[in-house]
């Protein structure tokens, strides 16, 4: 068995190291992105990863999410056989949840997102339940495998990389892939299509938020925090604001 | 290539519409339709749907796509995405619509590589360029920042907007119902659904919530959150909470607001006990009034709020629940 991660996430790390625990296998990190990616990659591999693939290339930065899932898609499927990918839920830089599940759709196995607990494996059915998070609740649901599961926050604890852990990574392999190595007209890609110039929704400009905030707060008389008569007197003071001012009750 | 714009319906775990939908067709009529010429229209994928037509037919939908099919039942993600993709292909939409929710978030990045669509995510305005693209503000990089991000000429664009970003405003029509049915193959559903647990909870859902109450680590413990839900309940709220409360086991993830969690925008926004960390004002700083409640008169918090209380939650909470149930009732 083997279980295939990107892109870099500790959360996804720590459930694939678990998972290969239970029952034996090899752990593959691969992800894509700018040089700074391989610390992420080491430590994954100190936190007890097998080896790594490191797609890394200028010409992706900016790149769209369907292309990195290509891409990320294609270097898996050169990996041969796997069971089981974890990806991050989000991609923490952009907020973006469609890499993962567009990785699924390229390889054409099932996603399950959200997963808050994976339940069971079953090596034999080839099949993984998972307890996965909706809106207003949680549904328990199986899918066969190879699947992809989409690992939020708090998943579980992921484990520190242990020394000896450390030192043993510096020998593991990483693997590096440039532009070059990719055969992109049997992606369907062309050298145009990726990068900022080919995306299919272009950032044209940005700014920061200005909300102006009130800063008005109550504090005590005597002492910088409330106390005593002061608490009624307080939380009048508060309603009456956020009545009559700000009017939100 | 039709000059239609699509609003996908979300359903809530009831089978009604979720409140989002209704935003996104009144932004949709407001922003999109009118400019380009073209048709709003809503879609329904659900099991027993066809009846919820005239709710969109309200808010403006002429037109109606519905597929109610057995296998759509539970939003089960791999049936809508072979129903919404099968859609599309067939009526080649202009825009397509949906509300940021986490079964949105779930199967439109599938559509989107199907169809071989663009799709932004979580947006919080919608808008035109003048060659009639879509453009859309969203926030990125952590929240600091908010995007302005256009589609390339290239159809559909497909995005979701983020709940409570939209004013929904009424506009009967008397839609036109379409019945599509979709050719399900076995390969086609890989998701079985075991068991749905839905929450027992009166509470609005988080993310769609015009008040929410959050706590933070000061709360000190799961049985103390009990503070936290009754002045929720008081508010009619959302309760919320931090990344270090969930951590520390207070209370479930689902509850989680911030870069990591749920990105929330109220009317009203209460955090009790939380020291205002960057990571958690990615999910809520775009709230309209924010009160915060804590016990440091140094906390950052005190920095990016409207209304504030410097004191021990313990005291401030009881006769505050009070006082705005009080309110609440009259
Ligand atoms: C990659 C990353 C992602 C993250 N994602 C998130 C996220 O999604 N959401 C999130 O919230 N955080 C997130 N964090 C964590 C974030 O950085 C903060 O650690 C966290 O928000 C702090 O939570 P807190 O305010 O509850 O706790 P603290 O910072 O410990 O603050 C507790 C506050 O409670 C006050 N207090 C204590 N007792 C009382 C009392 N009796 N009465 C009144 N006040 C009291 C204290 O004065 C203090 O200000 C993330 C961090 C990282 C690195």
């Amino acid at each position: 068995m083997k279980w295939v991660l990107n892109p870099y996430d500790e959360f996804a790390v720590e459930e694939a190291l678990r998972t290969k625990e239970q029952f034996g296998g090899e752990v593959v990190l691969v992800t894509m992105g700018p040089a700074r990616c391989r610390e992420a990659l080491r430590t994954g591999l100190a936190m007890g990863a097998d080896s790594s693939v490191h797609i890394e290339d200028d010409n992706f930065a900016f790149s769209d999410n369907y292309v990195v899932g290509k891409i990320i898609a294609n270097e898996i499927k050169n990996l041969g056989e796997y069971d089981l990918i974890f990806t991050g839920f989000k991609i923490i830089d952009d907020e973006s949840v469609q890499v993962g599940i567009h990785i699924a759709e390229e390889l054409g196995i099932p996603h399950v997102a959200l997963v808050s607990k994976v339940v069971r494996i079953d090596p034999d059915q080839k099949r993984v339940t998972c307890q996965k998070e909706i809106d207003g609740g949680h549904v328990i649901v199986d899918v066969p495998m190879p699947a992809l599961i989409t690992c939020p926050d708090a998943m579980n604890e992921p484990r520190y990389a242990s020394l000896p852990g450390i030192m043993k990574a510096k020998k593991k392999p990483l693997k590096e892939v440039l532009v070059d190595d990719i055969n992109l007209e049997a992606l369907g890609l062309s050298r145009e299509s990726l990068g900022k110039d080919g995306a299919r929704v272009k950032t044209t400009s940005i700014k920061v938020p200005q909300i102006e905030r009130k800063l008005k707060v109550i504090t005590g008389k005597d002492n910088p925090a409330v106390k005593g008569d002061e608490i009624i007197e307080s939380t009048h003071e508060l309603i009456k604001l956020l009545r009559e001012e700000a009017k939100v009750v | 290539m039709s000059n239609e714009v699509w609003v996908v319906a979300d359903l809530k775990l009831d089978g009604s519409i979720r409140k989002v939908t209704f935003e996104a067709l009144s932004e949709a009529r407001r922003k999109l339709v009118g400019k380009i010429g073209g048709n709003l229209c809503g879609v329904l994928l659900g099991s027993g749907v066809s009846n919820l037509a005239p709710e969109l037919g309200k808010y403006g939908a002429e037109k109606v796509y519905v597929v109610d099919n057995e296998l759509l039942k539970d939003s089960n993600p791999d049936g809508y995405t072979k129903a919404l993709a099968d859609l599309i292909k067939k009526y080649e939409p202009y825009i397509v619509i949906a509300g940021n929710t986490n079964l949105a978030e779930d199967y439109l990045p599938r559509v989107a590589g199907r169809v071989q669509a663009g799709l932004t995510m979580d947006s919080i305005d919608l808008d035109l360029t003048d060659d009639n693209r879509l453009k859309i503000q969203r926030y990125s990089h952590s929240s600091k920042v908010i995007s302005t991000q256009e589609f390339l000429d290239h159809k559909p664009m497909m995005t979701t907007v983020r709940p409570n970003s939209f004013k929904p405003e009424e506009d009967q029509k008397d839609p036109e119902i379409v019945n599509e049915s979709v050719d399900f193959n076995s390969e086609d559903i890989w998701t079985n659904v075991v068991e749905i647990k839905a929450k027992k909870s009166d509470l609005p859902p988080l993310t769609e919530a015009d008040r929410v109450v959050s706590g933070g680590r000061g709360l000190g413990s799961e049985e103390n959150f009990k503070y936290i839900y009754e002045l929720a309940e008081a508010f009619d709220a959302a309760p919320g909470a931090t990344r270090a409360a969930v951590d520390a086991g207070y209370c479930p993830y689902d509850m989680q607001v911030g870069q990591t969690g749920k990105a929330v925008s109220p009317n009203l926004y209460v955090a009790v006990a939380i020291s205002g960390a960057i990571q958690h004002f990615s999910g809520m700083g775009s709230s309209k009034v924010i009160v915060a409640i804590n016990k440091d008169p140094d906390a950052p918090i005190f920095k990016k709020c409207d209304y504030g209380i410097c004191g021990d939650l313990f005291e401030l909470l009881p006769p505050l629940t009070d006082e705005v149930k009080k309110l609440l009732q009259d």
